[in-house]
């Protein structure tokens, strides 16, 4: 039940985003759906293992895998289902605490929060990049 | 092959890549663009390097002794992806000779005219995203109503702050005052609502989570100058509203006594 929660919180979260970023009309709905089921299995991992970094890893390539779907099925390119999907995941805050503890004074948390929130970009970062470049590889392999 | 002009090639291929650019489409989708518009004409040297904040670009046609080359300076960037989708799909007409030169300037144009949803939209879905993010970090419905009216109030402001060109540093510090402040009263006016919560999710459409993200993949594909480049920019944000929100709450904690985190 607190999945199906999840699922629309994150749902809603993401068309948000999509209106911010100026995704066009009759893509924002379907924009939604990548966002709602890279948060859920997102906190779905979270639950079975203690490491986020992998927890965002897959959800990611989740979402990635999500995008090319519908960037294939409907000829726009894979950033505009992406980038508003990914942002429940992006570590903004982690980078906010880290300013704000130096702020404060506290180093340690600042190196815990900076840390974390590099990883977790790093593990997007990554999990975005292995299926976008294998998609470009096989789209390669097409033409010749 | 047709004779065609190699200024206006070069023009056509630098304008849209400017309009992705400046629209928040990734460096490797930019080159790839501005080399396939230029391929398409026949110029087949075309060498393209591209940064957050700025174009070089060189063709050669190899008839005659001369190399054009062109840089074009970027100063303001933010993400509309409804221009980087039209700019893709213009640029796949073009490729496929859909598309004249002249023709194709003047689309160009328009889609660089093109408006984004209205500041209203923004507004409201600006608060729709902050506050079911809320509800995401285990707020209870006071603070998803509370960070709803902050996120729109924010949202509205920082548009309007961005429209008349407001500079972008002291924006996103206004950005975090008006949250530290919105967050303030509405923890006063009831004990059920945390400072925190509220906090988080209203600064949710500012944070440069995506920024980051972003450079770690362009450092990942190689492009590692452009990568640099936005981590800086993801870290300047966050220190902006990491000033904002801290100097509020700095204020509030010495009235009040307590911490900041």
């Amino acid at each position: 039940m607190n999945y199906i929660n999840d699922f629309i919180y994150a749902y809603m979260c993401t068309i948000g985003f999509a209106f911010l970023f100026n995704v066009p009309k009759n893509s924002i709905l379907r924009t939604g759906f990548g966002g709602a089921l890279g948060w859920t299995i997102y906190s779905i991992m979270n639950y079975y293992s203690d490491s986020v970094v992998i927890s965002a890893f897959i959800a990611s390539f989740i979402i990635a895998l999500m995008g090319e779907v519908f960037a294939i099925r409907e000829k726009q390119p894979v950033t505009i289902f992406i980038i508003p999907a990914i942002v429940p995941l992006v570590p903004g805050f982690g980078l906010y605490y880290t300013v704000l503890s130096i702020l404060e004074k506290d180093y340690d948390l600042a190196i815990k929060y900076g840390s974390e929130s590099l990883l977790i970009a790093i593990s997007i970062a990554g999990a975005l990049t292995v299926v976008l470049s294998l998609n470009s590889y096989r789209k390669e392999k097409k033409k010749v | 092959m047709l004779e065609v002009n190699k200024k206006e090639v070069l023009l056509l291929a630098l304008y849209a890549g400017e309009i992705m650019l400046k629209n928040g489409a990734e460096t490797y989708r930019v080159e790839d663009t501005i080399t396939r518009l230029c391929i398409s004409k026949g110029f087949y040297y075309t060498d393209v390097y591209v940064t957050p904040t700025g174009i070089f670009m060189s063709i050669d046609d190899r008839k005659k002794d001369e190399v054009l080359s062109y840089i074009k300076r970027i100063k303001s960037r933010g993400i509309d992806l409804n221009k980087v989708a039209e700019v893709n799909s213009f640029s796949r007409d073009f490729v496929n000779g859909h598309i004249g030169l002249n023709e194709g300037m003047e689309l160009l144009q328009k889609i660089d005219e093109l408006l984004p949803y209205p500041h209203y939209i923004h507004a409201i879905f600006g608060g729709v995203s902050t506050s079911f993010f809320a509800l995401l970090f285990g707020g209870n419905l006071l603070e998803f109503f509370s960070a709803f009216i902050t996120g729109i109030l924010l949202t509205y402001a920082l548009n309007i702050l961005v429209s008349i060109k407001f500079p972008p540093f002291l924006t996103h510090i206004t950005g975090g005052m008006i949250a530290g402040i919105m967050a303030i009263i509405f923890s006063l006016s009831h004990p059920l609502i945390d400072i925190d919560k509220v906090i988080i999710g209203s600064i949710m459409t500012m944070v440069p989570g995506v920024a980051i993200t972003n450079a770690v993949r362009d450092s990942i594909a190689g492009d590692l100058v452009s990568g640099l480049a936005k981590a800086t920019e993801a870290l300047i944000v966050a220190a902006s509203i990491a000033f904002g929100v801290g100097f509020i709450l700095k204020l509030w904690t010495f009235i009040t006594g307590g911490h900041l985190i």
